[in-house]
């Protein structure tokens, strides 16, 4: 993948991506290891939703906001939370409640044509090729949430595959009606964001399609990077890039110390 | 605090933990894990045990790692940043560990059945493949025409879980200055539950803060003060992650010859936690202590 803007990190980017979508009053879970989501929660407070909640889901901690984007497990997050929950309160409504958060963001191994997330295993699960972290909350927030967004930070033909080898987070499954007709509720995955584009599913046969292209990116790169047929308009758009307002904001209200940047930097050319 | 029936020596502790035993552990990834206690075990030579770790990083992973593991369920087992678990990763791929494939809810209802001497706990079936994989541990339940599809997970009673909290007093009630995860919920879930914490305090600290202790002292069977005892991770508002640590055990994990290199000089020497601790050095641990590795 080739170098991107040097206007901002790759970390800030999809920050700003997910933020842009988030609309005021919402509620949303926010994982262990998720930089990039604590920032855009907070970036979105900061911008046009004020009362969004959102909550560490293994911490407790409820709109934890102090200027630095800090692991949401942290015990540093409780001196700046609002509430403190204990998990085992907190599964009724991550584990069984349906439509109780609006969104979830989840990164993945892999992801595929109809969004569903692997964060199991590469090849067969008995003598895996790669074994991965395991499915934690994913199962649930995809399949309980109104919606969610895949956040990738790789776009490349081992993370975009035809067909997921584990399903762990139900996407649209087969696509069409499918994820309804296995009795999961209304939702499934509406924005997949990676360093090359954005990306949304066609809203009757649920297939992953492009929705824009980052600055330089072409569809052809896209095309070689993706393992599966994208639905391709007929006129692509082109992500329109952080705006100052928004880049001052995150870096000096929400991600004071950088983390974004230092960690999150845009793949090296091959 | 010699009258204290609780507080008693990591061996003495130990003696509750049987080869073939099913052992939970607590904390969440890189924040309260055992260690001190899983030290002890592998010193203790402990075989055949089947781990059901809250998610986690090290304390999974350096149990399988030392061969002390014939299987262990998989909630989520990760180094974060770091990488993938490295030890577990190299066991599932090999075959050497049954995994036991779960999720949250899996984690939550099994416990929370076992918690309440319930058969098992009603989930519901969210379109994974974790039935399909683990097909023990996710019955299909019966449901009305219509009703919402649910599955079956068997209660959850691990035999002995290990916690770490930050503070105790002497009867073993349990503070914490983070959250507790999912501990209490294992201490209530399990037959017999060890607590390390780095210190002891007096009875009149704890009862100064009150909203601190996450596991009263009913649920506690033992008490080991290990100072420390959570070390390479990391104890809710007294010490950090070992970031220099974790990759150095990494790099050891590249494979078995090397990691027993890695057990040999951490684990296995003699007076156990005491010389571990002088191998990582007082200043390390100061350092870790001193708030200066936060962002």
């Amino acid at each position: 993948m080739p170098v991107r803007s040097d206007a901002c990190s790759m970390g800030e980017m999809l920050a700003v991506l997910l933020a842009r979508d988030m609309a005021d009053g919402e509620k949303a879970i926010v994982g262990t290891n998720s930089d990039i989501q604590v920032a855009a929660c907070n970036l979105a407070r900061q911008r046009q939703a004020p009362h969004l909640w959102w909550v560490s889901g293994p911490g407790g901690m409820t709109n934890a906001t102090e200027g630095i984007v800090r692991p949401a497990a942290d015990a540093e997050n409780i001196a700046v939370a609002e509430a403190v929950m204990d998990l085992p309160q907190m599964i009724d409504f991550i584990d069984w409640q349906v439509h109780f958060f609006d969104f979830a963001i989840l990164g993945a191994l892999q992801t595929d044509r109809f969004g569903n997330i692997n964060t199991v295993c590469i090849g067969d699960h008995a003598r895996p090729k790669l074994r991965g972290p395991g499915t934690v909350g994913i199962s649930a927030l995809c399949g309980l949430s109104r919606r969610f967004y895949i956040m990738m930070t790789r776009h490349d033909r081992g993370a975009f595959v035809p067909k997921v080898d584990f399903i762990c987070g139900a996407g649209h499954l087969d696509g069409g009606t499918s994820r309804t007709d296995r009795g999961l509720p209304e939702g499934g995955p509406r924005l997949v964001v990676t360093p090359l584009g954005v990306f949304d599913f066609e809203p009757e046969g649920k297939a992953m399609r492009v929705k824009s292209l980052h600055e330089g990116v072409t569809i052809e790169e896209v095309r070689d990077n993706t393992g599966f047929d994208l639905i391709v308009p007929a006129a692509i758009e082109r992500t329109v890039s952080p705006d100052d307002e928004e880049l001052f904001i995150l870096r000096r209200a929400v991600d004071t110390t950088g983390v974004l940047a230092r960690k999150f930097p845009w793949p090296k050319a091959n | 605090m010699t009258s204290s029936r609780k507080i008693v020596s990591l061996d003495t502790a130990l003696s509750a933990v049987q080869d073939g035993m099913t052992l939970g552990i607590g904390g969440w990834i890189f924040h309260g894990q055992p260690m001190a206690l899983v030290r002890g075990l592998i010193r203790k030579g402990v075989r055949d045990l089947t781990l059901v770790p809250s998610p986690g990083s090290v304390a999974p992973d350096i149990l399988i790692g030392a061969g002390c593991a014939k299987a262990t369920a998989c909630v989520f087992i990760s180094f974060e940043h770091l990488g993938l678990a490295p030890n577990f990763r190299r066991a599932a791929q090999a075959g050497h560990v049954k995994v036991m494939e779960m999720d949250g809810p899996g984690i939550a209802g099994g416990l929370r059945a076992g918690a309440c001497d319930l058969p098992y706990g009603l989930i519901p079936d969210l379109g994974t493949d974790l039935p399909r994989v683990n097909p023990e541990g996710y019955r299909r339940a019966r449901i009305q025409e219509g009703g919402r599809p649910l599955l079956e997970v068997p209660a959850i009673k691990p035999d002995v879980v290990f916690l770490h909290g930050q503070q105790a007093d002497e009867e073993g009630n349990i503070q914490y200055f983070g959250a507790a995860y999912f501990d209490l919920l294992m201490a209530q879930a399990a037959r017999h539950v060890i607590c390390s914490v780095d210190r002891i305090v007096p009875s009149s600290t704890v009862r100064q803060s009150a909203r601190l202790t996450k596991i009263p002292s009913a649920f506690v069977d033992a008490v080991v003060v290990a100072p420390y005892g959570a070390h390479p991770g990391a104890s809710s508002g007294l010490y950090e992650q070992d970031e220099a640590h974790l990759k150095a055990y990494v790099t050891a994990s590249r494979d078995q010859k090397s990691f027993d290199g890695y057990l040999a000089e951490h684990v296995h020497g003699a007076n156990g936690e005491q010389t571990y601790l002088d191998h990582i050095g007082a200043g390390t641990l100061a350092s870790l202590s001193s708030g200066t590795s936060k962002p």
